[in-house]
């Protein structure tokens, strides 16, 4: 039961880094500035490895090699949440996405360092030294747009629609207490109250408000259930890989 | 527009487009000169510039271009147009054997940060502070401390009001830099494979 | 990544009728010297001009560079291909923003630059317009491609201007990565299954002869560029740098038992020259000047990223902000 519950979570954390590190390296090359085109790739380079490092860690309880979960599974067996599957959109979609998705990421790995799991407390020590400037980055951003009269209103659009899909990052996993009782994670819920909380104090330094929060959330992710996005992402991720799974690359 | 890339689909290009309107140099930013440290005990040494809006943003831009391999233990940026640069010299004369003793006077007295460049083609080094009433007396406090064995070949004078630096809690943001291995020639060894394929064609 | 063979205008000793004397014979005197050169230095009008367009057209290809390759980021098969094409492409568009910033010390801004390009008035290296059908294309660019481009930059990095030399040292260092990760894919497919063999094998024939381009025309047809050579902007000559790469790479294609489609190619062991088949230079011309595969697509999507991000910028731009030439 534990393992399960573990894995669930491995599962939806290493799914959501690696759906999202993708979509955020289309950007690569196609930024809207030379020097935010690098930064934003360095930051999908580390979701990826993150991912690699998660699926890594269910490789050691079992499951099969990252390359093959990764490039071989389809959409109803992945447990990322939704967000993650939009396209990129223009770039402020992007940048709210990242803003809201990065700082969920902030909040998991800080409450992650106090699993009892070592080997999960360990990847989450390491990777929120990266998250600590994903989040620096994130916070310049929407300082910059957030306070520009060229950018507001549209910024601000992307928080009013992004909210119910950011929401649903806190989707709540059907094996969640076992986690919570054997001091494994400390549960989503926690989670999306501190996330609140650093959203709330970002936001309060721009002209943008805060958006409802009373939103619905958009959950069916953690249980396998996608937009019609993701399963034309994973084609085209695999598309060099599914011509030979076996063959090294 | 078709295209091979299937991210260049989804741009959705007009198959013909007429010809852009002039740009503008409205969209050009402010430059930022960058200085890193890269190991204990070395001084920030000048690796380029960024263009950004303002300081904050230079930093974040300059942490992913100039400090995304190796490890870097600090960096410090300042707008281009806070530098003060004194003359150059050839290679073999210093420049503080040339400097003449300062007339203007400021009122008050700044700190600024000292850069030298000790061969043309290589970087600027910090190698300190200098107190001053003005650019040109700075320059003559800092040959009073700073005017060494090697010849200088230029200077720049920053305000350090003017420099800003990550702190030691932002250095952790560089932690994982060293092991990612795959931005490294060396996670590419191959000659294994080479080795068998040929001798499996023998 | 970088072609040689960037056309340069005819330079005649003419053209620096104008000049101080006094001036231009100790500028001469201090490349002589093996000095470099910094911005603030006096220099000919012409030598500014030359290395403008040089050190422009180096920075539009690494950007334009980063999209054959990009092609295939979303696909690269496997994570630890994925890992490195990301951070490969990120390069090629750090090398944009290192050289763009090298050629702004001598006094054209960025934005000047790229929108010279978007508009068609600037060149990059000519390989870049031909596209990447197959994984195995973009693998080729990352092993073959870069290699010709280093052996340019080496030759390069021993030039005379500081700015552009600091920014060569910084890249080169990078495009180590790129050959052992392009090699490294190469050997993968070329040893692997049939099918992976086959499929290298064919880019290995796509890419042959835009290769032999990409190092520019044979000596004797290039323009004159004595003074450029003098003045240690241009470095090495393209039969020099093109015989290079033959002697570095072909034999490390030939033990993959890859076929390279010209029957001609050999060493004269004399020599030490390699000869090789007339590579429709006429092709090459077309292309350069805009009737290539790709010209078309890579400039429009240069311009589609820059119409999408100019709301950024914009909202960026403080109406305070004035632009200083970079330093150093
Ligand atoms: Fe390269
Ligand atoms: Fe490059």
């Amino acid at each position: 039961m534990k393992n399960e519950a573990i894995k669930e979570l491995l599962y939806k954390m290493a799914d959501d880094q690696l759906v999202l590190g993708h979509r955020n390296s289309e950007w690569n090359g196609l930024g809207p500035i030379l020097e935010e085109d690098i930064a934003f790739s360095s930051m999908a380079q580390d979701k990826i490895g993150q991912s690699l490092e998660f699926y890594s860690i269910l490789n050691e309880m079992g499951e099969k090699d990252p390359d093959t979960i990764a490039f071989t599974r389809k959409a109803d067996k992945f447990k990322c949440c939704q967000y993650v599957e939009h396209p990129i959109g223009e770039y402020d979609f992007s940048l709210v996405r990242h803003f809201f998705f990065d700082y969920a990421d902030y909040h998991r790995f800080e409450l992650l360092k106090n699993s009892k799991v070592e080997r999960i407390a360990m990847a989450a020590k390491k990777f929120q030294s990266e998250s600590k400037y994903h989040i620096m980055h994130a916070n310049a951003w929407m300082k910059q747009l957030g306070n520009s009269d060229v950018s507001i209103e549209r910024m601000q659009n992307c928080l009013n629609e992004g909210i119910a899909l950011a929401l649903g990052i806190f989707e709540p996993s059907p094996m969640e207490n076992v986690l919570i009782e054997e001091g494994v994670f400390e549960g989503e819920k926690k989670l999306s109250e501190r996330w609140l909380s650093s959203i709330q104090s970002i936001l309060s330094k721009t002209e943008l408000s805060m958006p409802d929060i009373s939103t619905a959330p958009i959950n069916g992710g953690r249980q396998g259930k996608h937009t019609p996005h993701l399963q034309p992402l994973l084609d085209e991720m695999s598309e060099v890989f599914s011509i030979d799974p076996e063959a090294e690359w | 527009m078709e295209s091979l890339d299937p991210r260049v689909g989804r741009l959705g290009i007009p198959e013909n487009w007429g010809t852009l309107e002039p740009k503008s140099n409205l969209d050009q930013l402010e430059t930022f000169e960058v200085f890193s440290i890269m190991k204990e005990n070395k001084p920030f040494t000048h690796v380029g510039i960024v263009h950004a809006p303002d300081e904050e943003m230079a930093l974040v831009f300059a942490k992913e271009q100039y400090g995304r391999r190796d490890s870097t233990l600090a960096m410090c940026i300042a707008n281009s147009s806070n530098v003060l640069v004194s003359p150059f010299t050839d290679n073999n004369q210093n420049l503080y054997d040339f400097l003449e003793p300062s007339k203007a006077l400021e009122d008050s007295v700044s700190e600024y940060q000292v850069f030298h460049l000790y061969k043309r083609g290589k970087q600027h080094q910090h190698v300190g502070e200098a107190e001053g009433k003005g650019y040109e007396d700075a320059l003559n406090r800092a040959k009073e401390q700073y005017d060494g064995s090697k010849p200088v070949l230029n200077i720049w004078l920053i305000k350090s009001e003017h420099l800003l630096s990550t702190d030691e809690e932002d250095a952790q943001i560089w932690a994982t830099t060293p092991e990612k291995k795959f931005r490294e020639a060396t996670d590419y060894r191959a000659a294994d494979k080479i080795k068998r394929f040929k001798q499996e064609k023998a | 990544m970088y072609g040689g063979g960037n056309s340069f205008e005819d330079v005649y000793d003419k053209e620096l009728k104008h000049e101080d004397p006094e001036q231009l014979a100790e500028f001469e005197a201090r490349i002589e010297r093996g000095e470099k050169i910094e911005s603030t230095d006096w220099m000919p009008e012409l030598y500014r001009t030359q290395l403008i367009r040089m050190i422009e057209q180096h920075a539009h290809s690494e950007i334009i560079g980063s999209l054959p390759e990009g092609t295939w980021i979303t696909r690269a098969p496997g994570f630890k291909r994925k890992l490195a094409l990301m951070a490969k492409v990120q390069d090629e568009v750090g090398h944009a923003q290192l050289l763009y910033a090298a050629a702004e010390t001598l006094g054209k801004s960025r934005e000047d630059m790229i929108t010279d390009l978007i508009n068609g008035k600037s060149k990059y290296s000519n390989i870049f317009n031909y596209p990447a059908f197959t994984w195995a294309d973009s693998c080729f660019i990352s092993w073959l491609v870069d290699a010709g481009a280093i052996v340019n930059q080496i030759a390069n990095s021993k030039g005379s201007y500081a700015p552009y030399c600091r920014a060569l040292e910084r890249i080169c260092a990078e495009e180590a990565f790129h050959l052992k990760y392009g090699h490294h894919c190469v050997i993968h497919l070329a040893t692997g299954s049939p099918v992976q063999r086959q499929m290298m094998q064919e880019a290995v024939n796509r890419w042959w002869k835009p290769m032999v381009h990409f190092f520019g025309p044979p000596d004797k047809d290039s323009v004159h560029t004595r003074i450029l050579m003098k003045w240690k902007v241009k470095m090495a000559s393209n039969d020099e740098c093109r015989n290079q790469f033959f002697d570095m790479y072909v034999p490390k294609i030939w033990e993959l038992g890859l076929e390279i489609p010209d029957p001609n190619l050999k060493k004269d062991p004399e020599t030490g020259i390699w000869n090789y088949s007339d590579p429709d230079w006429s092709e090459f011309k077309r292309v350069i000047n805009g009737d290539g595969p790709c010209n078309k697509e890579r400039l429009a999507v240069r311009r589609i990223a820059e119409e999408r991000g100019l709301w950024v910028r914009q909202a960026l731009k403080s109406p305070k902000a004035t632009y200083t030439t970079p330093l150093a």
